[in-house]
């Protein structure tokens, strides 16, 4: 995000937090008007109300609302003349009365231009469900194929072959990512420049992944400078650059990251609480340590920041409690402290935590800090829970899940269906292709089933080619259509191994809890044995629940 | 002429804070110490070490130029150059407020895209002075 952007972002923000602030004031200084008029205690009234509207005076202009600022300029006059002139006090005061009556419909009729009126752009799917995918390629051929998988894959792809008209091309849509070949030798490349320019203007970047012929450093700086989120060298491998292209939609629609604060300065605490909000952070703060291990549990944070003095506990040993717990060693603790000697915190981060950022600190040092050690933590473990190889659960998890759906389709009398999937005639590609090319295959539906399926559903990698997926709110007779449908994009997918080009299928079995039994005592087995008819009766086949 | 990037702005009123704040912060690229009053002000201000002070006019209790005058008083802000902002623009004021030391005045309302060129400018020209 550029200065300006994150600025607009900022000030309409905070502009809809004056709003507030006046929707509340405005009718505070209503009821003093009306005090105004019991004549006995005028005095105190009129010098609060002068301060006020001062204030509001300076404020109001600020943030936009320009007819109101001078309107209560106005009456800070009027106000002031009642003060100090008593002939004209009771004229004087009648208008000031009015005058402020007026005022919060003032604001209603205020509508102050806002410094940022345009919507976050968002990489969130069109009207039939498919990520747009902007491709700017000379090479048609390598246009084709990219277009071709990337549509297996689900997604809409546009290809331009001239440069010239890429700017033009990316504000006519809304695109979720740009493919971009820059190679030395072609016009993409001459394209970074105002493709650097245009991403400046946006309010969230574009991702962008690069493909080239050039593998050298300089072509990797250029290409990170224009946004790039992926590079890849050629031939490409369109697996891999799908498997990045969707990472790099996720980093977008990830939760906030959570960031506990112990300080046992409330104070200071609720500072650091609104910088961190302001950015888009949750916060919570723990003001008593004693509490904070039942903290963590309940808010799972990704960064701890942790003020190291405080009176009976320091921030060390707190720090060296949470890291007592194997399931918090993964979490970064940073202190916050006015210590910078440096020996002395060399000691500190030797017992434990990972950073200091010493106080006075200025916002911006602190929002960078954080962010960046929540940035990473989260990284590193949807890593640690996650097949290293699709990025799906892992088995433990995948099968709690279909336990989880399963108690709750009960719970809720919603149909759930259960899907195992396994890749037909593995063996075989392992043994004719190699290990590396039966590991994009893999890779390769892992990607389309969750391309295909909803965000609800949950996919886990079940052993080495077998899939698992729980379809929530989902009937046998529905998973099995929409199963068909993968089955038929996987098996239209190209793979290669050297020049051999070759397509694989899968073979898949349901099982669903689902009206009128509600009755499934082994989900994973009945789907496994539906499996085993389909690899029967031929592969290449979904087998669903049999009516009853 | 040294470089402007620590800024103390004390301000009792918690939305120009803030507005300032991002305005000096994200477009000035300043570093900026908020303080709430002129007492927490002259509390931090000598740890803080300000290139420039922006100070409030009208604020409860202490008031800008009585702050102003007991920053004065730090041998560290001795000469450190003070900016008064205030909502009142009748040119004796501006005038008034350079004879107690202050080297400008800027004006509420102001606009938060402009407020860092402002100080700016001020900084400069106080520095062409001095």
């Amino acid at each position: 995000m550029s200065n300006t952007e994150q600025l607009k972002a900022q000030l309409a923000e905070l502009g809809q937090a004056f709003r507030k602030r006046l929707e509340q004031e405005l009718p505070q200084l209503v009821r003093q008007a009306e005090q105004l008029q019991d004549a006995k205690q005028v005095e105190p009234v009129l010098q609060q109300l002068q301060g006020q509207l001062h204030k509001l005076a300076g404020s109001a202009g600020t943030f936009g609302h320009a007819a109101l600022g001078e309107r209560a300029r106005e009456l800070e006059q009027l106000a002031k003349r009642c003060l100090t002139d008593p002939a004209a006090a009771g004229e004087a005061r009648k208008r000031l009365r009015e005058g402020l009556c007026q005022l919060p419909q003032l604001l209603n009729q205020s509508r102050p231009e806002p410094p940022d009126s345009q919507p976050l752009e968002s990489a969130l799917p069109d009207e039939q469900g498919q990520q747009h995918i902007l491709m700017l390629e000379h090479d048609p051929e390598l246009a084709r194929q990219t277009s071709q998988t990337l549509s297996n894959f689900g997604y809409r792809v546009t290809t331009l072959e001239q440069a010239d008209s890429l700017i033009a091309q990316l504000d006519s849509d809304q695109y979720a990512a740009l493919i971009i070949d820059i190679s030395p030798e072609v016009a993409g490349h001459q394209a970074l420049g105002a493709l650097q320019h245009w991403q400046a203007g946006r309010n969230t970047p574009l991702p962008v992944i690069a493909i080239s012929t050039d593998s050298a450093f300089a072509a990797r700086l250029e290409a990170v400078r224009a946004g790039a989120r992926g590079f890849f060298t050629k031939p490409v491998d369109l697996t891999v650059l799908e498997n990045r292209l969707r990472r790099s939609f996720e980093v977008q629609q990830d939760d906030p990251f959570r960031v506990l604060v112990v300080d046992d300065d409330q104070e200071l605490a609720e500072r650091f609480k609104a910088i961190l909000d302001n950015a888009g952070m949750r916060v919570e703060t723990v003001l008593d340590p004693a509490q904070l291990l039942k903290r963590m549990n309940a808010f799972q944070p990704d960064v701890v920041l942790m003020d190291i003095n405080m009176p009976n506990y320091s921030g060390i040993e707190l720090a060296q409690m949470i890291r007592l717990n194997d399931n918090w060693l993964r979490v970064p603790i940073i202190y916050l402290s006015a210590e910078t000697d440096t020996v002395a915190q060399m000691a500190a981060l030797l017992k434990a935590g990972d950073d200091f950022v010493s106080k006075p600190i200025s916002d911006a040092a602190l929002l960078t800090t954080v962010y960046a050690r929540a940035q990473r933590a989260r990284l590193v473990s949807e890593a640690l829970a996650r097949d290293s190889m699709t990025g799906l659960l892992k088995h433990a998890d995948i099968k709690e899940q279909v336990e989880l759906e399963v108690e709750r389709a009960l719970r809720t009398q919603q149909p759930v269906s259960i899907a195992m999937i396994d890749i037909d005639h593995f063996k075989s590609v392992n043994d004719n292709h190699g290990h590396a090319v039966g590991d994009t295959v893999i890779r390769a539906l892992a990607n389309l089933l969750r391309q295909r399926l909803r965000r609800i559903d949950r996919i886990g990698r079940y052993g080495g080619e077998e899939f698992v997926a729980v379809l929530p709110n989902c009937a046998a007779a529905d998973a099995k259509a929409i199963l068909d449908s993968i089955r038929e994009a996987f098996s239209a997918l190209q793979f290669s191994s050297g020049s051999k080009l070759f397509q694989c299928t899968f073979s898949a079995g349901i099982s669903a809890c689902e009206a009128p039994d509600w009755c499934l005592d082994e989900p994973l087995e009945l789907a496994d044995q539906h499996l085993y008819q389909a690899k029967q009766q031929g592969r290449n086949r979904v087998i669903g629940v049999l009516p009853s | 002429m040294s470089q402007l990037q620590r800024i103390l702005h004390i301000e009792d009123d918690p939305s120009i804070q803030e507005i300032a704040r991002i305005a000096l912060e994200v477009v000035g690229g300043f570093e900026v110490k908020t303080c709430d009053g002129g007492a927490a002000g002259l509390a931090v201000a000598e740890a803080f070490a300000p290139d420039l002070v922006l100070l409030d006019v009208m604020m409860p209790g202490m008031d800008g130029p009585q702050t102003l005058e007991r920053l004065r008083e730090l041998p560290g802000l001795l000469y450190t150059p003070v900016v008064f902002m205030t909502a009142k623009v009748q040119s004796q004021e501006v005038e008034g407020y350079r004879a107690l030391g202050a080297v400008g005045v800027i004006t509420k309302p102001f606009d938060p895209m402009q407020l860092a060129a402002e100080i700016r400018a001020l900084w400069e020209q106080w520095n062409v002075e001095h």
